[in-house]
């Protein structure tokens, strides 16, 4: 060896020992420019005006009833014994406040009441098709929530097919759209298989030794689940109500779309609010909604620590065909509750996808036609520079989604790195790296919006980022958490002595994340991937914000603007995004490789 | 439940378990076939035998966790047929211990009091601490069982199962998890525990060593089916079969055509592998116990198995590097192989030698090396069976 190779290698390998410092630097200081900054930015507005500090704006929300309701009344400092009475009489006031957290709620109990049998199904009994019903509880987590909006339009709506076959039944008619009801349904379709995702999980990791044992020591069957499953379980079921709770009290299109003008929660408000240029307002409202739901977060995360139920089953509950083995009252009884569920499961799962698709091919007179894409190929070839045509927003669509994934892995991977081994302050990481999932996307688009795009001066430079990259940053944001959670279970889960066989065979430490650990843990890099693109595709509310011009827009922006006025191209638009999602999703699974599943 | 000392001479207990022509089917696989064992009152029995061979499903059936296919499993004289685990008067510790997680440690043991009153007349409280006495953990009611080593978790396991004074108690290779040193004191507290109580246990474990050391009677088996049911000793002395003489301890097993009858029941037999014919004298054969084939007096011409335990093996160096005739004597049946490897054991040395084709196990305490003689008696060689290969 030369001695000038001997110094090539030294730099190398003094460059290799200082990768994944630079990597973690590298992320944060993306984190910074991408969240912290910007968010930062909107926030302080909620605190300064005309700069001076001053708690005012906060005041005048906190005691408004048009936000907090009665609870306003209260804060304002009457009695509460008068507050109490006015929130039992029938004619009370709720507030945007209080009804966004009412409406969380309930989609809250819907989706544990929808998630929980599904829960039981998968993880209790054996019937062809279960891992992959298991995988598909996945799917609407990153369905683009326009496109379920879409689908809940052509299922409930005036002409949707629930009045139609209500119809030709003959019974009457419902009116569900721009209800309560409908945005409820709509947000159990989003978190009751998350619901039923963890809560399977932790059915299926219960030790069957622990009720064998219960049994043997005298406890039937009944009591047996009560004392060992249960507490076993309500933990996960927790999990998934508390995250329900959070992604609902923050939920935007579906309430949008559904919602018509009459229900409005926060996030829309806070939108309204930005769209009025009333950005102080919008900022208060923003940080009392990231309080709330960082509250919950944090009282969950109290609650979980507490709880110390290891989790690693040495042998799982054994499955019970689905088929009744015998024709007794014990074996029918749970499967025909099964059979009931699975009719309501297919109305809220499986009718908005289906009546999206009919939809589209559906021509105001009920005959089948292509009428609608029709449509969006005219306004492709004809559209005004001003109208949306179809065209521009698949090609951004892809555009942003590649660009966003292929930021977001590598934040994701190294983050998944550094908040999976153990050191002091490693929640604190995590806790950071996290927060993306709690803001308002509407605040971080904002932020985005009057810092990179319109431009920030440091030191005489000026520095702007077009609309387009400021939305890839925003994506990559908001889809780089979906990568940390995939990746970090298996991170995890990975025995401690290969990494250090490879450090003890000469490997660095960032040899080894690319040697042994990233290959071994490829499939759920993988994942996180098609969970970053899918969130990208599907990303709405930054990128209603950020998608200003006429070269932005996305194909949820699209339907958003078609959804409206028609109600056809919109599900048309609805079905190109379903297939293009999709298509994307095999396409990721096929460029990387053997992937097992979720 | 009883508590009278065990004596020798005293006729069998009564029968507390028994399975007849039990059979359990996975699909097409019979994890257990045909199992027929009597397990006495107050009797330590032990199943053991390679993992996967039947043993765990066979306490899973006597559990009541599984039914069996076909056949019978008879607490005393009657039928359990049908009858769930919680009404069987059964304790089970599992290998994984299955402490439950969200209860403390005294939590755990008490479980089993929800169902059934203390025996005794004593309080709850009170038999919980009776328990943790008895297994030394005197102070661990109020703790967290993950805060436990696996030691530990394993004591109050079968504390937990001991609670509720259990007619049987099932333990399914509860030791399976621990480190050698801590698996020879456990099984000997195991031991006491049992002998003090004198509750009838059910013992599975894949550990012949165990199973030799705490046992009353141990049942070898093999895909499904026990070889043999007998005393520790007599399996370890007088195997049934070719499978449990290689399972149970080192062994040599040689095989061959017995050629001649030498009279007071010594045989002589050209071994298959290796030119020699080697002198065998059965003996007795004495009670090999339920389970061991009738083995009738080899005659000329018989194809027979036998095996020689290593220790049973004389050896000594064959001297000078000219490998000449000087080798000490080593008694009868002296055969020439050389020294292919050893392992220092402290007190005695295994040492396995090439012979022809083959290898040999013998034991010695002083060092060796390069050529060898080896010998043995012919009362030493046990037949195995006249029909094996």
């Amino acid at each position: 060896m030369t001695d000038h190779d001997g110094r090539l290698s030294r730099l190398g390998e003094w460059a290799e020992a200082r990768a994944l410092t630079a990597l973690a630097v590298l992320t944060s200081a993306a984190l910074v420019v991408a969240f912290y900054y910007p968010t930062a930015t909107v926030l302080i507005e909620a605190v300064v005006v005309d700069g001076a500090v001053t708690l005012g704006a906060f005041a005048e929300v906190l005691t408004d009833p048009f936000y907090f309701g009665e609870l306003a009344r209260l804060l304002s400092g009457e009695s509460p014994v008068a507050v109490a009475r006015a929130l039992l009489s029938p004619d009370r006031r709720l507030g945007i406040v209080g009804f966004t957290a009412y409406q969380a709620v309930l989609s809250t109990v819907a989706s544990v009441a929808l998630g929980l049998p599904a829960a039981y199904l998968l993880a209790r009994f054996e019937f062809p098709g279960r891992r992959t019903l298991r995988s598909l509880t996945i799917v609407p987590f990153v369905l683009p929530s326009i496109m379920v909006a879409v689908g809940f339009v052509a299922t409930f709506g005036e002409n949707g097919t629930l009045n139609t076959a209500l119809t030709t039944l003959g019974l009457p008619r419902v009116e569900l759209m721009f209800t309560l009801e409908a945005v409820v349904i709509a947000h159990a379709f989003y978190n009751a298989p998350l619901v039923a995702r963890v809560t399977t999980a932790a059915w299926e990791s219960v030790d069957a030794s622990a009720v064998e044992t219960a049994r043997s020591l005298g406890a039937g069957p009944v009591r047996a689940f009560v004392d060992v499953v249960a507490p076993q379980v309500y933990p996960a079921v927790l999990t998934g109500a508390a995250l329900t709770f959070v992604f609902t009290f923050g939920t935007f299109p579906i309430v949008l779309a559904l919602g018509g003008f009459e229900l409005v929660t926060v996030e829309v408000l806070v939108y309204r609010l930005v769209r009025d240029l009333s950005y102080a307002e919008a900022a208060v409202l923003a940080i009392i909604e990231l309080a709330v739901s960082l509250g919950v977060l944090l009282a969950y995360l109290r609650y979980e620590a507490r709880q110390s139920t290891g989790a690693r089953g040495a042998r799982p509950l054994p499955r019970r065909p689905l088929s009744p083995p015998a024709a007794t009252l014990r074996e029918l009884l749970p499967r025909a509750g099964l059979a009931a569920y699975g009719v309501v499961a297919g109305v809220v799962f499986l009718a908005p996808i289906a009546s999206m698709v009919l939809a589209s091919v559906t021509g105001g007179d009920g005959a089948i036609t292509l009428d609608h894409y029709r449509f969006l190929v005219e306004r492709q070839q004809t559209g005004a520079a001003f109208q949306v045509r179809p065209w521009p927003a698949i090609r951004n669509s892809l555009a942003f989604a590649t660009g966003a994934t292929l930021l977001a892995l590598p934040m994701g991977v190294v983050v998944a790195v550094l908040t999976t081994r153990r050191y002091r302050g490693r929640t604190l990481v995590d806790a950071a790296a996290m927060a993306p999932l709690a803001v308002s996307g509407i605040i971080v688009g904002l932020g985005l919006l009057r810092g990179l795009v319109f431009g920030v001066e440091i030191g005489g430079w000026r520095i702007a980022a077009s609309g387009a990259a400021a939305i890839v940053v925003a994506h990559a944001v908001s889809g780089y958490p979906f990568v940390v959670r995939t990746v970090s279970p298996g991170l995890a889960g990975l025995d401690r002595s290969l990494v250090e066989s490879a450090r003890a065979l000469g490997a660095s430490r960032a040899r080894v994340i690319r040697d042994v650990e990233i290959p071994l843990v490829w499939p759920a890099v993988v994942a996180g991937a098609a969970f970053a693109f899918a969130v990208s595709i599907g990303e709405f509310t930054s990128t209603v914000v950020l998608a200003t011009g006429a070269d932005a827009y996305t194909m949820p922006v699209a339907i958003e603007r078609f959804i409206g006025r028609r109600l056809g191209p919109a599900t048309a638009m609805g079905v190109v995004l379903l297939v293009v999602t999709g298509v994307s999703f095999v396409v990721i699974e096929r460029l990387g490789g053997d992937h097992r599943g979720l | 439940m009883g508590s009278e000392p065990k004596s020798e001479s005293a006729p069998d207990p009564p029968v507390a378990v028994e399975l007849d022509g039990v059979t359990k089917r996975y699909g097409e696989t019979a994890a257990v076939d045909d199992v027929r064992l009597r397990v006495r009152e107050g009797e330590f029995f032990t199943l053991v035998g390679p993992s996967g061979c039947g043993q765990t499903t066979t306490l899973r059936l006597i559990a009541g966790f599984e039914e069996p296919t076909s056949g019978t499993v008879r607490f005393g004289d009657e039928s359990v047929a049908g009858v769930p685990p919680e009404d069987r008067d059964v304790g089970v510790v599992f290998q994984s211990y299955a402490l439950f997680p969200h209860m403390t440690v005294g939590e755990n043991v008490a479980y089993g009091l929800n169902f059934a009153d203390p025996p005794d007349g004593v309080t709850r409280d009170e038999r919980v601490a009776e328990l943790l006495e008895l297994v030394d953990l005197p102070d661990a009611a109020d703790r967290d069982p993950e805060s436990l080593s696996g030691g530990q978790q394993q004591r109050i396991a079968m504390a937990r199962a001991l609670a509720p004074g259990p007619d049987v108690l099932l333990l399914d290779e509860p030791m399976s998890a621990l480190d050698a040193r801590l698996r020879e004191r456990l099984r000997a507290q195991v031991k006491r525990i049992q002998s003090e109580l004198s509750i009838t246990t059910i013992y599975v474990t894949h550990d012949q060593e165990e199973a030799l050391a705490v046992s009353d009677r141990v049942a070898v088996m093999n895909d499904g089916t026990p070889e043999q049911v007998a005393p520790p000793r007599t399996v370890y002395r007088e195997p049934a079969t070719r499978f449990v003489a290689e399972f149970v301890g080192d062994n040599n097993v040689f095989a061959g055509r017995v050629v001649e009858s030498l009279g007071e029941g010594e045989l002589a037999v050209d071994v298959d592998d290796g030119d020699e014919t080697l002198r065998v004298a059965p003996g007795g054969g004495g009670d090999a116990g339920e389970g061991a084939p009738a083995t009738n007096s080899p005659e000329v011409g018989d194809r027979i198995a036998f095996c020689v335990r290593p220790e049973h093996l004389r050896v000594a160096s064959a001297g000078g590097a000219g490998g000449g005739e000087t080798a000490a004597p080593v008694g009868e049946n002296t055969l020439r192989a050389t020294v292919a490897s050893a392992e220092f054991l402290g007190e005695t040395t295994r040492v396995t030698l090439d012979w022809g084709d083959r290898e040999l196990l013998v034991r010695t305490v002083d060092p060796l090396d390069g050529a060898v003689a080896v010998g043995f008696d012919p009362s030493d060689g046990h037949v195995i069976d006249a029909e094996q290969r």
